[in-house]
């Protein structure tokens, strides 16, 4: 009987028998298992960290994008006879201004907005929240009163008073907000680009005639607070200039993006009586109160500067 | 040729050694086959049958996978019944022969017997399942749920803080009696449960009149305080959730993220109009304010939300509101208290703070656009005995079928049973979040006996 023999193995046998395709597969079983896991573990890492962090957001206001820098804004009166030369050189002072730094100008007219039977210097906060709907990408939104002349048109805003170095040279620290002695002081650490809100004050307190405002959520707040009607309502003495010191020594949140600057920085006066005096080289004169004697006042108070900054216009 | 063997013919004719085949006999036909390695082209028939069995032409000789039986053998063997043979022959006998031996081993090493007989991958894959079972075992057990459920990139109930107000006049105005008491603890105690369920903080404030406040005519605006304390001790909180001390949370199965946060969109109304007992001009219409200002539903997107509160039939309502973290908030809670609006409305303001947001948000278009409504009865449903000159509303008043979430039993200190209110709340409350074991018990047992014996039980 006879069984067959296993075939009979060479005594050199093949070390290894080459692949059937020589391209080495990237993706091995034991590879694909891992990666597949990996890939499960990421899912499941990446709902973890979706689910919660979607939602988070800041405010989405829509940001300045600085175009232009500054919008010049003043409240034209026409209804209280002033002459009407007066007035255009106070529109063409502006606009002169604006157009050799490529600001834009803003004039409403005293009755443009209902004020509720508020005396007509209200109109001056109500007409700066429509500069900012009005010119949303500004940066910038200057108030100067129909009262003052820009006279040094070298000067630019942002450089000159905004600039977070030189506002912090220039900011009156620890100074008390009405003087003499409020308890209110301005803060004394703030840094120059947490300013959102840039006055002076000159004898009498606070000044309104020339102020700087940050366009942004803050100045909106900011406006429309003092906006209220309930303060347009209170017959403040002096009526939006009082009601402005009041907002500030009662409510920090605007306290602390409030700034004092010397006078002479954006709001001489052509007297010394009031406050400080105009030097040459300063960027505004005003002929503050000159509206208390009469209309004509004021225009023949302007008129020495109409031809200083005339002149320094055309040099410049 | 040589052969190792003598040839033997096959039973189709011709020989089964190949080298013998010199006609095709059709038996051996001539094989291209493998000749590589041992270096003869013989070929035996039964090498070649093998070698077309197996994969890559290589031959095998594998003994696995090479029927049925042995391929199942293990299986096979290892469930077949067997006869123990720890136990005493004497006692077999005795026992009857042949009696299957499982019975009688102890479980343990039944336990292990079956483990022997298990395969590796078996064994693997059952080490998985327990594994799992284990830690979902522990983390609902143990304080983990409770960190998972709190952590800001997980659950986030860090993110929410509830305030409730305890001690309300308490101290100066009256003395505290028993119900009082009873009424704060139950209070205290249903918010500290749903805080802890849900991982949240809760800040307990003390309410009672101070001369802090009295000195200054601002009672009732120490809210303000207290929700700027809290975002200070609280630094990670997104969301604070003021509550009254007469507020009961009905559900404490709802968590905020799903009950609210989750669908912001869904639920709040930007747009006063919807409901408006306050006939409140909505929205301004001024030309010199900007488009969002002037939309009903401000810039419509409900991230901006900083403010959530509801309306009751007449007005807003403060017993239960959400403010988030933000300059917004700030500002608000910095408006909110103004010596000027104070001295020419106190006299009408009769709920102080929460006429004087009311005025604010009529007033003020930086406050409209980041306020928003939600349903009453989302968060502040409403007793039958409150706001109840129109009889039962379904946008006011609390719903058992509906499952509310809370209920605030506003204004049940004019005239109204306080403690009685909360206790009926607290325990249909618990009624209605019973377990499955105890609606067993109630439902079914109880019901099936007192049909039965006509005895009611308490089991």
């Amino acid at each position: 009987m006879h069984f067959a023999y296993p075939p009979r193995k060479s005594s050199t046998p093949p070390k290894f028998v080459p692949r059937s395709s020589t391209r080495l597969p990237l993706l091995r079983r034991s590879r694909a298992k891992v990666i597949a896991l990996a890939g499960l573990a990421l899912i499941f890492l990446v709902y973890l960290l979706t689910r919660t962090g979607g939602r988070r957001h800041t405010l989405a206001r829509h940001t300045p994008s600085g175009k232009p820098p500054v919008v010049i804004v003043t409240v034209i009166d026409e209804s209280h006879h002033y002459p009407t030369e007066y007035l255009d050189a106070v529109r063409e002072n502006r606009i002169q201004y604006a157009e050799k730094h490529g600001y834009e100008t803003f004039f409403p007219k005293i009755g443009n907005y209902d004020l509720n039977g508020a005396p007509f210097s209200w109109t001056k906060v109500v007409a700066m929240r429509h500069a900012m709907t009005k010119y949303p990408d500004a940066t910038y939104i200057w108030f100067l009163d129909q009262d003052a002349f820009i006279m040094n048109p070298s000067l630019k805003v942002e450089e000159h008073v905004m600039k977070p170095a030189r506002l912090e040279a220039l900011m009156i620290k620890d100074h008390p907000v009405v003087p003499p002695d409020s308890i209110i002081k301005t803060f004394t650490h703030l840094k120059g680009k947490d300013v959102d809100f840039v006055l002076t004050q000159d004898k009498d307190g606070l000044s309104v005639g020339s102020f700087l405002v940050r366009n942004g959520e803050w100045a909106e707040f900011f406006l429309e607070t003092w906006f209220d009607p309930i303060y347009r309502s209170y017959n403040f003495q002096k009526a939006e200039t009082h009601a402005m010191e009041h907002i500030v020594q009662w409510h920090p949140t605007i306290l602390s993006k409030l700034s004092i600057v010397p006078q002479n920085i954006l709001n001489s006066y052509a007297k010394s009586e009031k406050g400080a005096e105009y030097t040459p080289g300063d960027l505004v004169v005003r002929f503050a109160e000159c509206d208390k004697r009469s209309t004509l006042a004021c225009a023949k108070d302007s008129k020495p500067f109409e031809q200083q900054w005339r002149t320094s216009f055309k040099n410049a | 040729m040589s052969l190792s063997r003598s040839p033997s013919p096959v039973p189709g004719g011709g020989w089964a050694s190949p080298g013998l085949n010199i006609n095709s006999s059709g038996r051996s036909s001539p094989v291209p086959g493998y000749s590589a390695s041992n270096g003869t082209p013989v070929i035996w028939e039964s090498a070649r049958q093998k070698t077309m069995g197996a994969a890559g032409g290589y031959p095998s000789f594998s003994t696995h996978n090479q029927g049925f039986f042995t391929r199942h053998m293990r299986r096979l063997s290892s469930s077949l019944p067997r006869f123990s043979s720890s136990t005493h022959y004497a006692e077999k006998e005795k026992l009857g022969r042949g009696r299957w031996s499982g019975q009688n081993v102890p479980l343990l090493g039944r336990l292990k017997g079956i483990m022997a007989r298990m395969g590796r991958k078996m064994k693997l894959r059952l080490l998985v399942v327990l594994l799992l079972l284990i830690s979902i075992i522990i983390f609902f057990n143990t304080p983990l749920i409770y960190y998972w459920r709190r952590t800001s990139w997980l659950g986030g109930g860090q993110k929410y803080v509830i305030i409730l107000a305890a001690n309300v006049g308490g101290g100066v105005m009256e003395w505290k009696g028993a119900r009082e008491w009873a009424i704060e603890r139950d209070s205290v105690r249903n918010k500290k449960k749903y805080t802890n369920r849900w991982g949240y903080d809760l800040e307990v404030v003390d309410m009672s009149t101070k001369k802090r406040y009295a000195h200054e005519w601002r009672e009732s605006w120490e809210k303000v305080d207290f929700v700027r304390a809290a975002l200070r001790k609280y630094p990670k909180a997104e969301w604070i959730w003021w509550l009254d001390l007469n507020t009961f949370v009905m559900e404490p199965s709802y968590s905020l993220q799903s009950h609210i946060f989750n669908n912001l969109d869904k639920h709040i109304h930007r747009d006063i109009n919807y409901f408006n007992p306050l006939n409140i001009t909505h929205p301004f219409n001024e030309p010199y304010l900007d488009e969002a200002s002037r939309s009903p539903v401000g810039d419509g997107d409900s991230s901006s939300v900083n403010l959530m509160l509801s309306q009751d039939c007449s007005g807003f309502n403060l017993g239960s509101f959400f403010i988030r973290r933000s300059a917004w908030t700030e500002r608000l809670l910095d408006i909110w208290w103004d010596p000027v609006a104070y001295e020419q409305k106190h006299m009408e303001w009769e709920h102080k703070e929460q006429d004087a947001l009311e005025r604010l948000y009529i007033a003020q278009p930086w406050i409209r656009r980041h306020t928003a409504f939600l349903p009453q009865r989302m968060i502040n449903s409403f007793p039958t005995g409150a706001c109840s000159e129109n009889g039962n509303d379904t946008n006011i008043h609390y719903d058992q079928k509906d499952r509310d979430f809370v209920v605030n039993m506003a204004g049940c200190e004019w005239g109204r049973d306080c403690w009685g209110e909360m206790y009926n709340f607290r325990e249909l409350s618990y009624y209605l979040n019973r377990n499955p074991w105890e609606r067993f018990k109630e439902d079914l047992v109880a019901v099936i006996w007192y049909k039965i014996t006509g005895k009611k039980v308490k089991l």
